[in-house]
């Protein structure tokens, strides 16, 4: 039956297939083998997966990022001697960066910590959820960065480099790992920020486009504006899925007749397949987007019957589904309220209620679907704030000695590491610097830090650049 | 001779000396003082600033900025410098330590710092080298021979293009891939030139000419057309990696980028020799204006390609942003102009090539000689913004605009005046109104005869309504078992307050005088939420219950004070109205006081190194290269990129040039001729264009006609079998790469195609000044699918870079992009079925055909959207499609099934990818 003929029967027989045994019949006898041409569409999708460098503890991460910078001596790690000085004047010299301005006295925190679940990990009052799944948490007191101002601290947590562009932490991993599930990104940012950075901080800089973070929304959408249409271009507005598969069969058509009439050619091939992932993926990614079709009790769990944890339980439920779905890389962004220089009680009040039962609930229910165990999750800020006050009532970034909390994914349950100063300005034992944690965090992935590296302008570059150090105490 | 013989002495002593006495020294007053305030940084593991003193070998091999120790002087020991806190690197940074223990410490450095245990030390006393080349400073003789940095060579003998290509294909037995067909290389070469496809006239025309020089004319219809610089005007921007935007931090606007995205369209437009491009980016503004006019207009605004950059403004550490920012002048223009990777040396000599830490600081310093910010002072720096008129024409601007701010800081403290005037008569019976307030609760209703003010009251009674945030200091009245002197302590705190911040504001009016003549910027003023008295805070708070904002003032002044502000209000208007317009203004460079800039051991500021005098890279420039020591050298800088004799300028934009047209370039690394860049396929093709450019004036127009009539850009994409096998990845050029279509030519091509396209030249499209609100919205590029002005218009939010830019491989805008890279991923594939910018294009292609008769519809759907005549096949199978299409779907019309069909035609591979 010739193309003349028949040629809607030859649209619908011709209908592509993941590397059609046709194509490789044909790719075969065009010269090149079936293990070649294999070789071809496993390149030419950068996402597919690849071998780890040692066994990987945790499989996927789901990182929360608190922007702005929440109070490390606010929340986990209470400071006696604020209590007792209260009022005085800061006892050691301000770091460099801050030297011009007066320091306030030191100011205790106006929240109560309690020792929560059977580690006895003090948590203050701020996360009262939070503080009952304590038993999970690796705490971490002694992380120290380079950035004193978000935009810095931010590119630096997220990208190494606090000054110039680099890929950034989620980009690597799915560059290192490539993605568990091919009909979907590897990398989703959940509402990200617009400021300080904006889309530089999911950003793939010089690796190739298809490890960027997928954003969901941005930090000044509202969820039910996110919701119509999670993923850009995700919705065909005029066509039925049917009518749809229809045009995409005629597009192939045509795409294979002009395959035909060239020599071999990955990248046409690359891109019949990337129309056929794209196709997959708008027929799964609604089902998955679909939160609302959770049970009211999960719902009630991350809190989205309560307006004011709507926001940030649908980030971590969403989060979740997404993980389930097999994306290694998942960030769900807390928008820029925790800058307190001012307000320090209301406004960390307000921001840690937003954020703490939705935590809480994604921990929960990773625990209970067993997904914990080879999850990672991550909570932190871009930097902490100072022990001595500013403007009466707010505290001042700090750098040079804050916490941040891991879960799940190989890290120990239940447990503190490093500390800071008695005021908590800076970091004293087991200090981990950006790039050790990034290292640390490739490491629970299965990466070697130093050996995950992409060779542009001339040189091999790397998530931790010249540093980093694996802390192996945090490993379970 | 005497001191190095003394060293070694005192050195042999301290050694054979290491007595009981001398460890119990260290044992007892340095161990446990290294340990508690050293050690936690400088250990083996963290190695901050390179330093380690947790051994005694580590110790004495000090850090990044060199050896602690001075044998020779131990009192100008480093160590003791940065323990005294008498420079600008202070350590520990928790605090100086106790005098008695930097004693200490000294007599241990004096006794020849001695370390139980430690391997006696070799005399590494002096400051190590700056640099860190294994061989010292000076190159190997590969190092001066390698292949960039010899001089261009002439060609021995005229060879064309192909003769070249041809030669190298032959020694491999290949052959060049045949002619390709007239409607493809008419595609091919309008896309390149223009970044639009060609209309069906044009193809018309062209296969209609059988004359032999029918190509050669559209080459030269081409490159005449104004749509060719703005193709090829956006390649440059990639290299320039232009945006809109500071990006980074704050992502402050380049409000008058655009000038200089409209400078370089034109550039090319009007062939403006390279070189004289080149010098006119680097330092036009110090160049000679043109007679006639009062400034060098177009060499002011060139200079935005130093500008223009990204640039983290809110930086607190002012001086480590402005170093940032000449770092990123230095590696955007060595990369652009040189193909050499210079910024890899801030920190240390480069890794690969003999480019050295000196080099980049003798760079630095013209860059640190110039000036790059209005003022660095506030907390986000300002960006400096460059007149493009006369300095008298500007300071007439300037003093008006001034007088108009004065005009300002009057009205401002009236209303100060006004406002205390009202709040002190309130404050008087601050009693009354809290009384008044806290009985409106429970009983509705208080004492109307008092007089009070009833707004007041209102805002009173809000003000208690609050419960959120925690009012300790309103406890007591709370409480009211005593009023009277919960209210007199609250009265009394609240009227010191406010005398002060009068006080306050009063000092900051006369600041404000001050900033205005000199430096005519008005500062930001102080404001109530950063005093301390909780009370005092949020009651005249502009929202508090005495809170009279600036715009209200006129509901509670005084009489006389509203009669003086409606008749400074009228002066202020008036002299608005008269307000000469705001003279022309460009994002460019100003030179400054020159600067004589040191190397900084590891790019640490703190630690000075040996001096680095104005110069060009050693290795490039050769060992006579001349050492800048009258003005701030960027004039040099430009004539010695732009000179006949540098190896590199002319390499490196031919290379560009031949890679935009091509795919690929003779060097494949256009961005990098490093060691670590790729070597050329065909050096001697490379070194024949490149002096022919020169020879020819730098003419890229010239250039372009070379490549472009040369057998080699006519070829076909299909290689033959021998040339697949034996040059895979093409490096012969044994047939023209085939190319996917960059997003601003799908992006603009659709638009051409449906009509839609609106070709206004120049502008910008960019409103506003600054930075937006965190979260809003207008922190976004304007978005590409709702415009139709060509894509190189529209302006570019750097941090937030339009989606379907990101989405197909623009790059970031950051640094140097000779090259993008083209992916094939899934989302792209949802562009072009499921987005609405495509839906409509599809939609205005397919209404246009409408009007045929059945079986030329699908022929002017090729013709438009494929550039060539559909096959007969094709034509049948598109009327099959679109009739199917309505029968399967019965509630699809036929313009829906049209519309399919040009929508699956946008979506093909074949519209995609040029052959």
């Amino acid at each position: 039956m010739s193309i003349n003929n028949d040629p809607i029967r030859e649209i619908f027989t011709r209908r592509v297939q993941p590397v059609s045994r046709r194509g490789m019949l044909r790719h075969a006898a065009c010269g090149l083998s079936t293990i070649g041409l294999a070789n071809v569409l496993a390149q030419s999708s950068p996402l597919s997966l690849k071998n780890p460098h040692y066994a990987p503890r945790a499989k996927r991460v789901i990182f929360l990022f608190m922007h702005g910078g929440p109070s490390s001596i606010d929340t986990f790690d209470p400071k006696e001697r604020l209590v007792r000085d209260h009022g005085k004047p800061l006892p050691i010299k301000r770091p460099l960066a801050f030297a011009d301005q007066e320091a306030g006295p030191l100011m205790k925190s106006p929240w109560a910590f309690k020792n929560g679940g059977q580690s006895g990990i003090p948590v203050s009052d701020l996360f009262p959820h939070v503080r009952e799944m304590v038993d999970e948490l690796c705490v971490i007191r002694s992380l120290v960065g380079d950035g004193v101002d978000h935009g810095g601290a931010m590119l630096q947590m997220f990208t190494g480099s606090s000054t110039f562009v680099r890929p950034s932490m989620g980009a690597w991993t799915v560059y290192g790992l490539g993605t568990e599930n091919q009909d979907l990104p590897g990398y989703i940012t959940i509402k990200p920020t617009l400021s300080h950075g904006g889309a530089k901080n999911y950003g793939s800089a010089f690796l190739p486009g298809a490890y960027q973070g997928t954003p969901i929304g941005h930090g000044g959408m509202k969820v039910e504006e996110i919701k119509n249409e999670p993923i850009q271009y995700l919705l065909n507005k005029g066509l039925t899925p049917e009518q749809q598969r229809f045009e995409l069969d005629m597009i192939q058509n045509i795409n294979r007749k002009h395959q035909e009439l060239r020599t071999v050619d990955p990248n046409l091939e690359a891109r019949i397949q990337a129309f056929e992932l794209a196709f997959r993926m708008q027929t799964q990614a609604p089902e998955i987007f679909a939160v609302d079709n959770e049970s009211d009790a999960t719902k009630k769990l991350y809190g989205i019957d309560d307006p004011t944890t709507e926001d940030f339980g649908w980030q971590c439920l969403l989060a979740r589904r997404l993980c389930e779905k097999g994306v290694r890389f998942v960030q769900c962004t807390h928008p820029v309220k925790w800058d307190q220089h001012v307000d320090l009680f209301a406004k960390h009040t307000s921001n840690a209620a937003e954020v703490d039962k939705p935590i809480a609930g994604l921990l929960k229910d990773l625990k209970s679907r067993g997904l914990l165990k080879d999850t990672l999750v991550i909570w932190a800020g871009e930097f902490g704030r100072t022990p001595v006050s500013e403007s009466g009532n707010g505290r001042d970034h700090n750098p040079y000695g804050y916490t941040v909390w891991m879960a799940g994914g190989g890290v120990k349950p239940g447990f503190v590491y490093g500390s800071t100063d008695e005021i908590g300005y800076h970091a004293e034992e087991n200090r981990m610097h950006i790039h050790d944690w990034h290292a640390t965090i490739l490491h629970l992935l299965g990466l070697q830090h130093d050996k995950l590296t992409f060779n542009y302008s001339g040189r091999d570059f790397r998530l931790t650049d010249v540093a980093g150090v694996v802390h192996e105490k945090i490993f379970v | 001779m005497s001191k190095p013989l003394s060293l070694l002495a005192s050195f042999a002593l301290s050694v054979s000396a290491q007595t009981a006495e001398r460890v119990e020294f260290f044992e007892k007053n340095i161990r446990p003082l290294l340990a508690t305030k050293c050690q936690m940084c400088h250990n083996a593991k963290a190695k901050t600033s390179g330093l380690d003193m947790s051994t005694g070998d580590a110790f004495m091999a000090g850090g990044a900025s060199g050896s602690l120790v001075n044998i020779d002087t131990p009192e100008q020991s480093l160590i003791l410098r940065v323990l005294a806190y008498d420079g600008a690197l202070k350590m520990p940074p928790t605090g100086k330590l106790k005098d008695d223990e930097i004693r200490k410490v000294r007599e241990w450095i004096q006794m020849g710092a001695p370390w139980p245990g430690a391997e006696p030390r070799t005399a590494n006393a002096a400051a190590k080298p700056s640099g860190t080349r294994k061989h010292g400073s000076a190159f190997t003789d590969s190092e001066w021979k390698f292949w960039a940095f010899q001089p261009v060579a002439k060609p021995v003998a005229a060879k064309s293009i192909d003769a070249y290509l041809r030669e190298a294909l032959a020694a491999k037995n290949l052959k060049p891939a045949a002619r390709a067909d007239k409607a493809t290389l008419l595609r091919r070469v309008t896309f390149d030139l223009h970044g639009l496809p060609p209309t069906e006239k044009q193809l018309a025309e062209f296969l209609a000419d059988s004359s032999k020089d029918a190509y050669a004319k559209v080459v030269e219809r081409l490159l005449a057309s104004p749509r060719y610089g703005e193709k090829w005007g956006r390649h440059w921007l990639d290299v320039a990696r232009y945006a809109d935007s500071t990006g980074n931090d704050e992502d402050h606007r380049y409000p008058y980028a655009w000038r200089y995205r409209d400078y370089v369209i034109d550039a090319f437009n009007h062939d403006l020799p390279f070189n004289q491009f080149v010098r006119e980016q680097v330092a036009g503004d110090l160049m000679p204006a043109a007679p006639g006019e009062p400034v060098n207009r177009r060499g002011i605004i060139a200079t935005g390609f130093l500008t223009l950059g990204a640039k983290a403004v809110a930086q607190q550490d002012k001086k480590k942003m402005l170093l940032d920012v000449y770092d990123e002048q230095i590696d955007v223009l060595s990369k652009t102009f040189l193909g050499v990777t210079l910024a890899c040396a801030r920190c240390h000599d480069h890794k690969f090539d003999p480019l050295t830490q000196k080099d980049y600081y003798g760079m630095m310093g013209m860059f640190a000689s110039t000036k790059q910010f209005r003022d660095t002072e506030p907390n986000v720096a300002m960006l400096l913004f460059t007149p493009l008129v006369s300095k008298a024409e500007y300071e007439k601007y300037e003093a008006a605009q001034s007088v108009v701010a004065n005009k300002g800081i009057d009205i401002g403290i009236v209303i100060d005046r006004e406002r205390q005037a009202a709040q002190e008569k309130w404050l008087e019976r601050l009693g009354e109104y809290m009384l008044a307030a806290r009985a409106v609760r429970p009983k509705k209703n208080y004492d109307k005869t008092l007089g009070l003010n009833e707004r007041v009251i209102e805002k009173w009674v809000a003000h208690f309504r609050e419960t959120e945030v925690p009012r300790p200091w309103l406890d007591a009245f709370h409480k009211g078992d005593n009023d009277a002197a919960a209210i007199a302590k609250l009265q009394e705190s609240a009227k010191e307050n406010l005398a002060a911040w009068a006080k306050k504001m009063s000092a900051f009016r006369v600041r404000e005088r001050k900033q205005l003549a000199e430096k005519n910027m008005l500062y930001e003023m102080p404001k109530l939420i950063d005093e301390k008295d909780g009370f005092f805070r949020d009651v005249f708070a502009d929202a508090g219950p005495f809170g009279i904002a600036s715009k209200a003032i006129d509901d509670f002044a005084s009489e006389a004070g509203k009669k003086e502000l409606a008749a400074l209000r009228a002066e202020q208007k008036k002299l608005k109205d008269e307000l000469p317009p705001e003279p022309d203004m460009a994002c460019g460079i100003e030179e400054s006081t020159p600067f004589n800039a040191k190397v900084f051991v590891r790019g640490d500021y703190n630690a000075l190194g040996e001096d680095a005098p104005k110069t060009f890279p050693l290795v490039v420039a050769g060992k006579d290269r001349p050492i800048i020591t009258q003005g701030g050298g960027r004039r040099e800088l430009a004539d010695w990129l732009a000179s006949d004799t540098n190896p590199l300028t002319a390499r490196v934009i031919v290379n560009r040039v031949w890679s935009w047209h091509f795919g690929e370039g003779i060097v494949r690394t256009p961005d990098n001729f490093g060691r670590m860049g790729e070597r050329p396929t065909h050096p001697e093709l490379l070194d024949a264009l490149a002096s022919q450019f020169v020879r020819n004036g730098w003419s890229i127009k010239k250039l372009h006609r070379q490549i472009l009539l040369s057998d080699a850009y006519q070829m076909s994409s299909a290689p033959s079998a021998e040339a697949a096998k034996a040059d895979p990845e093409n490096r012969l050029f044994s047939r023209f790469p085939r190319r996917r279509l960059l997003v601003e030519e799908m992006r603009d091509g659709m638009l051409a195609i449906s009509g839609k396209i609106d070709m206004t030249m120049g502008g910008t499209m960019q409103t506003g000044f600054g930075t937006d609100s965190e979260s809003s919205n207008s922190r976004m590029s304007i978005s590409p699918e709702e415009q139709t002005r060509r894509s190189v218009y529209l302006p570019l939010r750097r941090s937030n870079l339009p989606a379907l830019l990101n989405l197909f491989d623009f790059g970031d805008a950051t640094t140097a992009n000779g090259k993008r890279i083209a992916t094939n991923v899934a989302p792209q594939a949802l562009f072009l079925m499921n987005s609405k910018f495509v839906a409509e294009q599809a939609e205005a292609v397919a209404k246009d055909a409408a009007g045929l008769p059945l079986k030329d519809r699908a022929e002017r759907l090729y013709l438009k959207i494929l550039n060539r005549s559909a096959r007969p096949a094709e034509i049948d199978n598109a009327m099959s499609y679109t009739a199917a299409f309505q029968k399967q779907f019965p509630k699809m019309q036929e313009p829906s099934a049209w519309q399919s069909l040009a929508r699956i035609l946008f979506a093909s591979n074949e519209f995609i990818y040029v052959d």
